[in-house]
């Protein structure tokens, strides 16, 4: 690992378990659109809708705890988790609920949300933002406060991390893995958090640490950001347990599968956990939003994202509040830039984000990313389409190991037997890696994502046969 | 804003390279190979090329037309079948060659079986043996300024000393894409590019260079394993053949198989086969194994190895050798016992097989001079034979006198002479007889030693109906007469319509008897 910097200032050189991990591919990486505009925040004007989605985490959607007309500040719980795995949903604006209703989502369904008028004063509520005393702070303490501050992953999936931060055995923890490889081409919002609050980070880190005894800290971020790697290693000096790794530039770096691979040097399938093998995966941006809840009471409901693509007027790093439209957000960054057209935008990195059908849709609290394209490579793609040739580059970029243009010969044939157990089909995690590289520009991922999809309906519905039979 | 964007399934980003970039990127990586073929082998050379592209292309074309598929000439596929195609042909291939051998490829080998992707041999290959299997003759016949030349493999098979430089940077004869240099060249901004896989290429180079070791016959020694690494498409083969993508395996572990099959089986047909293209078709056996590899060799995900299975237990790591995967294992030892019993199985009958050709030999001597009760050599007279190197004289086609043996009866006196002679004129491969030629001149009749002739055609020249025309023929040349009705002392019925054997076997004949005139019993025997 790369250097650790003791309190004289003396640079402790220590290797990583591996370079790097096996397979990725390497996008062209577009970040210069966007990696030195500053971070700012975007408060939506008085009179703007603003929509929470119930269900932006992964688990249970939340239960809505008010109802219409009623009024709601900043920081106000106006969701509340349902069941162990579920997150709270906390208001961004201040205002009057307008209604709680079905609205049109960022994967494409109508799911209930509750709306909220904006009034355009972000009063917050009582408590909101006062410094805490954490000095004699228990860990249930962290964890229920994290839990009530509605804090999910912030790098994509969005999992409750007041569930990933307690796991079985607390003591098996060996690394804490704080995730600012930021591998999407693109996006630089986590660059930029670092760069600007890099001992926010740091605070962040040690209050989790805090919950793992055994556990050393370690911030991984890939090496074409040196400014965020330096700013990063400055914070870290003199803290013995926290040490900043520079990674090889390569996606996906930033799945916890290949952050684990390099840093602890073991492969895991997809039916464990990286806590199962001794480690906690947490994006930056959840750290710093730890921090803000455990220091200052300030639960989640302001995250970073980046406005970028050539379609956009002016790239930005923003502070965005949950709840915001992508309207709103190109608006801000002064809409489709003269003299293009808009033909695509995604939410999210260009590898895992997903394709917007219209930007009348609220962010979740997960949104790391809105790209305005003026061309979409896909659709060029699907012309350029051919027959599998058998070049092999899929599996050579599998991070996973697998054997991508044989899992896609087989799902096409229908074989689940084959495609589970003799290809091991089931541990893809539709990284992308595949689909881009393909030379013959099969849609390879998303042949994964349908079959993946029909296996575990027929499991689940096979599942259903056999319960129903035993009755 | 009310319009509707664009919807798709991630990732919503693709690399640059298309299947028609690569494949024009093989092709222009054969450019400097073509282009030192033209150069040494003049315009034909260049006739073949264009013509051998142009109807891979048309061919492909005019396929998806009749039969309403999707346009895929474009795709530069075909353009790379034609190149490898005409680089593998010999520089004096009449030009229906390459456009006959093309079409085959396209049509027949690849779009029949669904085009792109879908073929089971490579394509380029199999018009290749297509040619040399339907018309051997013209294929295989290597023309240096207009004389007729052996390849450097068939030389090195006849145990002749060839020209390393010459064969390494293409000048040394053979087919247009002979230059291992350009070869070379492009093979490895291929391998640079990762467009071929090195697994491929350099374990079927290892492959051969370590059986063509153990079994060739003459060790380790660099001189030999370069000449045969250089000769015979093994260069080519290596690079452009094997590495094609669709009749290759997918996997890392399975393209280290499949490669080192195809060495193995190039080297061992130039140990023990006769035909000197032998590689080509090493390779379309490799290709027919790559189902096989594909269905049997596939390496597991990372986290299922032994390794991370013991860390995902929290136990160390496993040291170098238990990491190794089990078919590894099973496939290097199966590979070990096999070579070792090949090996074992050549040596031990390699003398029996000697001994029985002698015999052969021997017997064949009896038939054509029955007089004779032993037979003995003549130092002299081999050093004599020895003297001739190459082909016998200039008027019998490639006849080549192997030795000559001279026939005593009981009592000592000489009752005759036999001589051996191969002709390299056969329709398929080499003919060898022996002839007797008694004491006084007179041709006792002939017998075949090695006869590969097409069933029911050329192989004819086994039966008595033909061979029985060279018995107690007194004169000292033969004439062959196409239509038969042979009457004078020196003419002989040609086999109808077989007339490359029919002039093979009187032009060794003739070879023969020049031999024992103006040789051994000429004013130059003994002098």
């Amino acid at each position: 690992m790369s250097p650790r910097v003791t309190a004289d200032g003396e640079r402790e050189e220590v290797t990583a378990v591996r370079k790097t991990f096996r397979g990725g591919v390497h996008p062209k990486e577009q970040k210069e659109l966007s990696r030195d505009q500053k971070l700012c925040e975007f408060r939506p004007e008085a009179g703007t809708e603003m929509v929470y989605v119930l269900a932006q985490h992964i688990g249970k959607p939340a239960k809505a705890i008010v109802k219409k007309n009623d009024p709601v500040l900043v920081g106000q719980r106006i969701a509340e988790a349902d069941g162990f795995v579920s997150a709270n949903i906390i208001c961004s604006c201040s205002g009057k609920v307008k209604a709680v209703e079905k609205r049109r989502t960022i994967a494409g369904s109508m799911l209930e949300c509750i709306v909220v008028e904006n009034d355009g004063e972000y009063t917050k509520a009582e408590g909101i933002g006062e410094k805490q005393d954490i000095s004699s702070i228990t860990k249930e303490e962290i964890i229920s406060r994290v839990r009530d501050a509605g804090i999910v992953g912030l790098g994509g999936a969005g999992f409750p991390t007041s569930v990933k931060l307690a796991p079985k055995n607390p003591d098996a923890i060996k690394y804490v893995i704080a995730n600012g490889a930021e591998c999407e081409p693109y996006l630089t919002c986590n660059d930029r958090l670092m760069r600007e609050y890099a001992s926010e980070i740091v605070e962040g880190l040690e209050i989790t640490l805090q919950l793992f005894p055994n556990a050393e800290g370690v911030i991984a971020i890939e090496k074409n950001k040196p400014e965020a790697i330096a700013a990063m290693e400055s914070a870290c000096v003199g803290k013995d347990k926290i040490r900043v790794l520079p990674l090889k530039t390569k996606y996906p770096q930033g799945g916890e599968r290949s952050l684990i691979s390099v840093i602890a040097g073991i492969d895991f399938p997809v039916s464990k956990l990286p806590a199962d093998v001794g480690c906690i995966v947490d994006n930056v941006g959840t750290l710093y939003a730890v921090r803000q809840a455990v220091l200052y009471n300030e639960p989640l409901y302001m995250h970073v994202m980046t406005v970028s693509g050539d379609a956009v007027k002016e790239p930005k790093n923003l502070l965005v509040h949950d709840g915001t439209s992508f309207a709103q957000i190109a608006d801000f960054c002064g809409g489709v830039k003269e003299g293009t057209e808009l033909k695509k935008a995604i939410c999210g990195g260009p590898m895992m984000g997903l394709a917007l059908s219209s930007l009348e849709i609220p962010i979740h609290k997960t949104t790391n990313g809105l790209l305005l394209l003026s061309k979409d490579e896909v659709e060029k793609a699907e012309k350029q389409q051919t027959a599998c040739l058998h070049c092999g580059r899929c599996t050579t970029v599998c991070p996973q190991g697998l054997n991508p243009g044989m899992m896609a010969e087989t799902a096409e044939k229908g074989d689940y037997e084959r495609y589970e157990k003799k290809l091991w089909g089931l541990e893809c995690v539709a990284c992308g890696s595949c689909s881009y590289i393909c030379p013959a520009k099969r849609p390879l991922t998303q042949i994964f994502r349908q079959f993946k999809a029909e296996i575990t309906a027929k499991k689940r519905a096979e599942a259903a046969k056999a319960a129903g039979g035993s009755k | 804003m009310s319009k509707l964007l664009n919807l798709s399934s991630g990732p919503q980003t693709r690399d640059r390279w298309t299947t028609q970039f690569i494949m024009y990127v093989v092709a222009a990586s054969l450019i400097p190979t073509a282009v030192v073929g033209v150069v040494v082998n003049g315009l034909h050379a260049l006739w073949i090329i264009l013509a051998s592209v142009g109807t891979a292309v048309l061919s492909e074309f005019l396929f998806d037309k009749i039969c309403k598929k999707p346009d895929t000439w474009k795709d530069g596929s075909a353009v790379v079948t034609g190149l490898l195609l005409a680089l593998s042909l010999s520089p004096s291939t009449p030009l229906y060659g390459p456009i006959i051998g093309a079409a085959f490829a396209i049509i027949v080998a690849k779009c029949c079986f669904g085009g792109l992707g879908k073929n089971f041999i490579n394509p380029a290959l199999a018009g290749r043996c297509f040619l040399l299997i339907s018309f051997g003759k013209s294929m295989t016949l290597f023309e240096v300024d207009g004389v007729a030349t052996a390849t450097p493999v068939a030389e090195l098979a006849a145990g002749k000393a060839v020209n390393i430089t010459s064969m390494f940077l293409g000048t040394g004869g053979g087919v247009i894409g002979a230059s291992i240099l350009a070869l070379l060249v492009g093979g490895l901004v291929l391998w640079a590019m990762d467009i071929i896989h090195g697994q491929i290429c350099f374990s079927v180079i290892i492959g051969f260079t370590v059986f063509m070791g153990l079994f060739g016959g003459q060790g380790f020694d660099p001189k030999f394993l370069m000449a045969h690494l250089c000769g015979g498409g093994v260069i080519m083969g290596a690079f452009y053949m094997a590495t094609d993508y669709t009749t290759s395996p997918v996997s890392r572990l399975g393209q280290t198989v499949y490669g080192l099959l195809i060495g193995v089986l190039g080297a061992l047909f130039r140990v023990s086969g006769s035909a000197a293209d032998s590689f080509s078709y090493s390779i379309i056996i490799g290709n027919l194994f790559t189902p096989l590899i594909e269905t049997y060799v596939i390496p597991k995900p990372y986290a299922f190895r032994k390794n991370a299975i013991a860390l995902q237990n929290g136990e160390p790591k496993l040291p170098f050798w238990k990491k190794i995967p089990k078919p590894v294992i099973v496939l290097t030892l199966i590979a070990l016992v096999t070579g070792a019993a090949l090996g074992g199985v050549y040596s031990m009958t390699k003398d029996t097989i000697e001994e029985q050709k002698r015999l052969e030999k021997l017997a064949s001597y009896k038939e054509v001079l029955p007089e004779a009760e032993s037979f003995e050599a003549d130092p002299q007279l081999d050093m004599k034979i020895a003297g001739i190197g190459g082909y016998y004289g200039t008027d019998f086609g490639k006849a080549t006198i192997n030795e000559a043996i001279i026939g005593k009866d009981a009592s000592g006196a000489i009752t005759g002479y036999g001589i051996s002679v191969t002709s390299g004129d056969g329709y398929d491969g080499n003919i060898t007889l022996s002839m007797g030629i008694g004491a006084d001149g007179v041709l006792q009749g002939i017998s075949f030693t090695e006869l590969h002739e097409t069933a029911g055609m050329g192989m004819q020249a086994a039966e008595p109906s033909f061979y029985e025309q060279f018995k107690n023929r007194a004169v000292s040349s033969l004439k062959m007469l196409k239509g038969g009705g042979a009457s004078a002392e020196d003419e002989i019925d040609g086999i109808s319509g077989c007339t490359y054997t029919s002039s093979a076997v009187t032009n060794a004949v003739n070879a023969g008897l020049d031999f024992y005139n103006n040789v051994l019993k000429g004013g130059s025997f003994g002098e």
